[in-house]
């Protein structure tokens, strides 16, 4: 059945054929350890938090209400996880579908950034106990923005996203054993018949709360500052999180690619670095027309920390748009993924902006982190990428060549014949297609 | 001469809600040609509230230790341990005197800050499961523990920054003045304004104070800033009213306009989201779009699989 397996380098043009999982590397290693490390410091802390209350172990106070685990864990985390709405979207209503490789990172860096944001948005409210009342839709505020946000994020993440994140799982139980394919296939066909449905709740549902983020400080008023302050802040958050989730999407899969030295398909990165160069050109187009026609942009040139900001986040958006743009030009990745991130970071500070930096409740109002705090927020994104390591080596998650399938069943068949029941590949079975009798 | 009035205003408040509900009616009625929010927004029937006269206020403190006791919150003492003195509003205050000295010698003021109730409150507005709410009758502002998440949007939200969340311990409560509305229904005024010596703190219905503060304003032209009544078109209109010599934007009231927070900031949430119509429509459209893409996909999806023998990945 295989064949030698001769690699020419340069012959061909690397292309990502299908997901395959990261294999002959160990789950546990020091940097996972240290993650590891982190998350349970981070659940020792929380436990702490549940019985002092929020005051002893955080910087908040009566003036600034909201710390970085709503601005940055939730607010920022989610931007950089829409990935499965706005790769989704651009592939599946777009019609992009050369970003298909890309979605099962998508789905998978989403659902991990909801989760952690969510779980943390637990750890954040007050009274989490009478979350219950989201199941009673008589007693919502329908026209508030925060009971759209904790109502259709956690929709969000506990239906669609979980739902579309199952394929690899059901994919690895079908080569895992050929006793369960035909359950699985079975599963497989229910799956694919909902889809459609699934899938379209999976863009709409993001798309309404990425917006109602940006609603929640519509109702701050004169507290944010105006270069932030504005009608258009829901369209301009969606528009954020879209390039954010772009650049995280694509970052991380190249940051993989380098790591485990898997080659890169250009013709789906270029056209990612396209669609996200042209989102940050819109956004920053309609951010400065928002500006213009409020009369806002005048405050941009005046000497202040706001200003400060203000620059700083347009430059960093500005200038990573920028680079993705050449990149198409030049052909180094080097550039693309410099580009990717310094449109993030700027994407980051945007949207952290109007909750903490931008935001003035008072003269005298300060807020800064505790550390406690900061233990916290790291722990919780470490509980993240741990999954997510511990994810990319069990699932088909990360694109590749379809020989490095091939090559993968090799590498179990030949050295590692004793293969433990946490490898993907077990029974003997290496996921060729066998002949089925029918054919 | 004050005191007579202030019991007048309070004894038509102690008869209770029928009286009100008329009284409010009747002022609504004889009230007027222009229309402003303040006055299209439901005013409700026996909406009762605060007039503070800063003009009348001689910084004592009586109000904060009645509110101390009729609340029965403990004396914030986190300053030196001996003397009560809150820097703000806190969770054990929720009604502070505070002091405006400006150093030119222009004239200072004293100023009483509570909860403003307003009549489009913005913390009701953002609170995700209706855990403050306006009551219907009397317009008071409310908070109900049992549907709290917890998640401070009101802090955030409140143009007057007036709610706050307690930082300390398990079970938090978000605190704010609900005027007393214990002592209300047993017949008895707030705690602020049963012991304030000069009568600069009165309670009653609405529409009684907005007249007499309109009379006080008459009787002496010039005195008050701008000859005007905080809160009868600010934000839409709150039934805490204020009198005040210097400019409200100094004593903390800022200059909202007529229209209030929600109503100006969330137009187009409630547009957008009307009948849910709009997000429905377009997840029609989705599905189709969506479900016809897939399907081209699968197609293709097969064809590789048979290529390059490998089973297609959805």
């Amino acid at each position: 059945m295989s064949t030698t397996v001769i690699k020419l380098p340069g012959t061909t043009r690397p292309r990502w054929e299908r997901a395959v999982p990261v294999y002959g590397v160990s789950v546990v290693n020091p940097f996972f350890i240290g993650l590891i490390v982190m998350a349970l410091l981070a659940l020792v802390l929380t436990t702490y938090r549940e019985i002092v209350g929020l005051g002893p172990v955080s910087g908040m106070n009566d003036m600034f209400g909201w710390g970085i685990w709503k601005t940055f864990n939730v607010v920022v985390l989610t931007a950089w996880g829409s990935g499965a709405f706005a790769v989704g979207t651009a592939a599946w209503v777009f019609g992009r579908k050369r970003l298909f490789p890309l979605m099962r990172m998508a789905l998978l860096t989403s659902m991990l950034a909801y989760a952690c944001g969510l779980c943390l948005l637990g750890v954040d409210v007050g009274r989490p106990w009478n979350f219950y009342w989201v199941f009673f839709p008589w007693n919502w505020n329908v026209h508030s923005p925060m009971a759209e946000v904790a109502i259709c994020m956690s929709v969000y993440a506990a239906i669609p996203l979980f739902l579309e994140n199952i394929p690899p799982v059901l994919e690895r139980l079908w080569h895992f054993d050929v006793r369960l394919q035909p359950i699985v296939e079975k599963l497989e066909h229910i799956l694919h018949k909902f889809f459609p449905l699934i899938i379209a709740a999976a863009y709409l549902l993001p798309a309404m709360h990425q917006s109602s983020l940006g609603a929640l400080m519509l109702l701050a008023g004169q507290r944010v500052h105006p270069l932030w302050q504005t009608p258009f802040l829901p369209l301009l958050y969606v528009g954020a999180a879209a390039f954010m989730s772009f650049g995280c999407v694509a970052g991380t899969t190249m940051l993989c690619c380098l790591v485990w030295k898997r080659p890169m398909d250009r013709e789906v990165l270029d056209e990612a670095a396209r669609i996200t160069a042209w989102l940050i050109a819109g956004w920053l187009a309609l951010r400065t027309l928002d500006l213009l026609f409020r009369g806002a942009l005048i405050t941009a040139f005046r000497f202040n920390r706001y200003a400060g900001i203000f620059w700083t986040e347009t430059f960093l958006i500005g200038y990573g748009g920028w680079l993705l743009y050449r990149s198409l030009k030049d052909r180094q990745p080097r550039t693309m993924f410099l580009g990717y991130t310094i449109s993030s970071i700027g994407g980051m500070l945007y949207r952290f902006s109007p909750t903490t930096l931008a935001y003035m409740p008072g003269p005298k109002a300060m807020y800064f982190p505790s550390t406690i705090e900061l233990l916290i927020a790291i722990g919780f994104v470490s509980i993240g990428i741990a999954a997510f390591l511990l994810m990319v080596k069990l699932f088909a998650i990360l694109p590749a060549p379809a020989q490095e399938w091939r090559d993968m069943a090799h590498y179990f068949k030949f050295r590692k014949p004793y293969i433990s029941w946490t490898r993907y590949f077990n029974f003997g079975f290496f996921g060729d297609i066998e002949p089925k009798e029918s054919d | 001469m004050a005191i007579t009035r202030r019991d007048l205003i309070t004894n038509i408040a102690k008869a209770g809600v029928p009286v009100a509900a008329v009284m409010s009616m009747s002022t609504m009625a004889s009230a007027g040609s222009e229309s402003t929010q303040a006055e299209s927004l439901p005013v409700p029937n026996a909406a009762v509230g605060l007039l503070y006269d800063a003009s009348l206020c001689i910084g004592c403190k009586a109000c904060e230790a009645a509110c101390n006791e009729a609340n029965n919150t403990p004396e914030d003492i986190s300053g030196d341990r001996l003397h009560e003195a809150p820097v703000d509003l806190n969770v054990f205050t929720r009604n502070i005197i505070k002091l405006y000295k400006p150093t030119d010698g222009s004239p200072s003021s004293f100023v009483k800050r509570q909860c403003m109730q307003c009549l489009d409150p913005a913390c009701a507005a953002g609170c995700p499961f209706q855990a403050l709410y306006k009551e219907s009758v009397t317009g008071i502002v409310r908070w109900d523990g049992g549907k709290c998440i917890g998640c401070r949007y009101c802090t955030i939200s409140c143009p007057f920054s007036v709610p706050r969340f307690q930082w300390q311990g398990f079970n938090p409560v978000v605190t704010k003045c609900e005027l007393c509305s214990h002592r209300l229904a047993k017949g008895l005024k707030p705690g602020c304004t049963s012991v304030c010596p000069t009568g600069a703190v009165t309670f009653g219905p609405r529409t009684v104070l907005l007249l007499e503060a309109k009379r006080r304003i008459k009787n002496s032209p010039g005195r008050y800033y701008q000859d005007r009544v905080y809160g009868e078109k600010d934000n839409g209109g709150t039934q805490a009213l204020y009198l005040s010599r210097v400019p409200f934007a100094m004593l903390g009231l800022p200059e909202i306009g007529p229209e209030s927070v929600p109503s100006s900031s969330l137009r187009w949430q409630e547009r957008v989201y009307k009948y849910f119509a709009l997000p429905a429509l377009l997840y029609v459209g989705l599905v189709a779009v969506i479900r016809k893409n897939l399907k081209g996909h699968e197609a293709e999806a097969l064809e590789q699989e048979k290529e390059t023998g490998l089973r297609a990945q959805q």
